[in-house]
């Protein structure tokens, strides 16, 4: 089943761990967030492979926005 | 005593649940349990009610002890026509929060009953409103705790939500205001009752519930453990145990756990494990609002309740969820005598443009309001980030912390270094020949004279800067000298908290 991972609060990606296709363990990082001082490792809720990423470095996102999905 | 007879309980245990009175059996010490209103009989007159055998009216009400600590308790018996709220149910509930707060003893409540007995009607309505009448005057007396071990629907809901902690039990239990068939006719949502009620909704999205549960022992056994850290009623202190756990223990790996790269993240469950009497935390919404932590340990021996940031979720920023979250925790330790530690890791109230349309504002300011009412003895560490409205409201000596200890790794500041720097040296920044290596210099300038702790330390907010090692003999010192602590508030009918 895929997952979404959305953006627990507005703030700007400073770095994606990931390419489409590759695989990646729960927990392991998908992206980075920096917001409020601190980067954030956002990590994966399974283990799967990456069906979509759609973010960059340097994008801005809000809260909820969809970062990647997980399959 | 069979309740409603032998096929009844046969469901009732299919579906994995416990009968109303195999629930008192296994909560009270052995032989201790005294019922009461075993033979109050049903006053429903109507539709056949009136020719109808219901034992007990569906509830089992009495008293008994807990750990050697009296309790009484209400147990609705789902076997007995589902354990409809009828009138004389109601007075059986209603008699057993009364004479709880007369004796100043907890009240425990076990719902598990399909709703309010229709037939009865204004009996029952009635009923449900003399029981939230109650739940409020008793607030802040005695302990109230809600077990939700089958569905709780309709009015009957607010019952648990007036009462001081609700726990879930997992895939036995729901709450709603109306169940699906309502919602399907009224608003035309089609939903099942784990969606729209079930304790995962509850536990992480809509912050009804303060813990999910196993089934009905792992349900029963966490309540005895919350009253273990609880006194009877507000007039006693919580209950001291000899734990074996040395004050001055120190915790080695403390430097390891928090990282001195303030952009780097942590979780505060690590160090509350390490500071606490044999890493013992017992946690509170655990699953809701997880960018705050609250819930309840022992020092030496002592009940504290402890509230922390955690740098895991969100950066630990406050947000509109876990200031109510907060706030909650801390009327509820404030009301029955519970020291509060407050761990400070805190960037700032979350700001933009989502958080002010939730209304950070109002809902913010609840956990300022909180501190500044709460008369215990109040303990503040700030292991590495304090900024801004988010440092007091976690608790600072301005908000009425007895004691505040400031790691060496801490950051007390109005604005971050960045943020100042931009006000204080534009000018400066834009006409330089190298405007990033001007802005480097004068952030490092503004970080050693002002976000150092020696400065914040050399103005007396900060008590002392310890070793991180040292933050639970420190701890336990401040701890012991403050719990004869006095402290009162100016008359008053009440405050007029921030709702």
């Amino acid at each position: 089943m895929a997952e979404e991972m959305t953006a627990p609060m507005i703030g700007k990606i400073i770095k994606v761990h990931v390419s489409v296709g590759s695989h990646v363990d729960e927990d392991e990082p998908v992206v980075t967030l920096e917001a409020m001082k601190t980067e954030m490792p956002l990590v994966s809720p399974i283990n799967g492979v990456v069906k979509e990423v759609r973010v960059q470095p340097g994008q801005l996102v809000e809260a909820d926005d969809v970062l990647a999905v997980i399959e | 005593m069979k309740g409603g007879g032998a096929k009844a309980v046969e469901k009732q245990h299919a579906s994995g649940k416990l009968t109303a009175r195999e629930r008192i059996d296994y909560l009270f010490d052995p032989g201790t349990f005294t019922e009461f209103d075993l033979f109050a009989k049903h006053l429903g007159r109507d539709y056949g009610l009136d020719k109808a055998e219901v034992p007990a009216d569906g509830v089992v009400t009495g008293y008994g002890k807990i750990n050697g600590r009296e309790t009484f308790v209400y147990s609705e018996d789902f076997t007995v026509i589902a354990g409809t709220f009828g009138e004389m149910h109601g007075r059986k509930v209603c008699k057993t929060v009364d004479l709880a707060l007369k004796m100043g003893k907890p009240v425990i409540g076990i719902n598990d009953s399909g709703g309010a007995r229709v037939t009865e009607e204004m009996g029952a309505l009635s009923t449900y409103g003399q029981l939230f009448f109650r739940h409020v005057r008793s607030s802040g007396c005695i302990p109230q705790i809600a077990l939700i071990m089958g569905p709780v629907a309709g009015g009957q809901a607010y019952s648990p939500a007036l009462m001081d902690f609700i726990f879930m039990v997992e895939k036995s239990s729901y709450m709603f205001i109306a169940g699906p068939p309502l919602v399907k006719a009224v608003v035309f949502e089609e939903i099942d009752e784990a969606n729209l009620g079930g304790p995962k909704i509850h536990a992480t999205i809509s912050g009804v519930s303060d813990l999910t549960v196993r089934d009905d022992r792992a349900c029963l056994d966490t309540t005895k453990e919350l009253l273990s850290y609880l006194p009877l009623n507000c007039n006693e202190k919580p209950p001291y145990v000899e734990t074996g756990d040395s004050p001055d223990r120190l915790a080695e790996d403390m430097i390891d756990i928090i990282p001195a790269d303030p952009k780097k993240l942590y979780d505060v469950h690590k160090v509350i494990k390490r500071i606490v009497d044999n890493g013992q935390f017992f946690e509170i919404k655990p699953e809701y609002a997880r960018n705050l932590v609250v819930g309840f340990a022992r020092m030496n021996g002592h009940v504290v309740g402890i509230v922390a940031n955690n740098p895991l979720v969100m950066a630990g920023a406050l947000d509109v969820k876990c200031s109510q979250k907060a706030a909650r925790f801390i009327r509820f330790c404030n009301a029955f005598n519970v020291p509060l530690i407050n761990l400070q890791d805190v960037p700032a109230f979350l700001i933009g443009s989502k958080s002010e349309r939730e209304g950070i504002i109002r809902h913010g300011s609840k956990m300022l309001y909180a501190y500044a009412e709460a008369t215990v003895p109040k303990l503040t560490v700030v292991l590495r980030k304090a900024y801004a409205g988010g440092y007091l409201a976690m608790c600072s000596k301005d908000l009425g912390a007895d004691f505040l200890f400031e790691l060496p790794t801490g950051e007390i500041c109005l604005m971050g270094p960045e943020g100042a720097v931009n006000i204080l040296f534009r000018k400066e920044i834009a006409a330089s020949d190298d405007p990033e290596g001007t802005r480097a210099e004068k952030n490092k300038e503004f970080f050693d004279k002002f976000v150092n702790p020696t400065y914040s330390a050399g103005l007396q907010h900060v008590d002392d800067i310890i070793d991180p090692r040292r933050i639970r003999p420190t701890l336990v010192r401040a701890l012991e000298v403050s719990l004869n602590k006095f402290d009162q508030l100016p008359p008053k009918k009440y405050g007029n908290m921030p709702i």
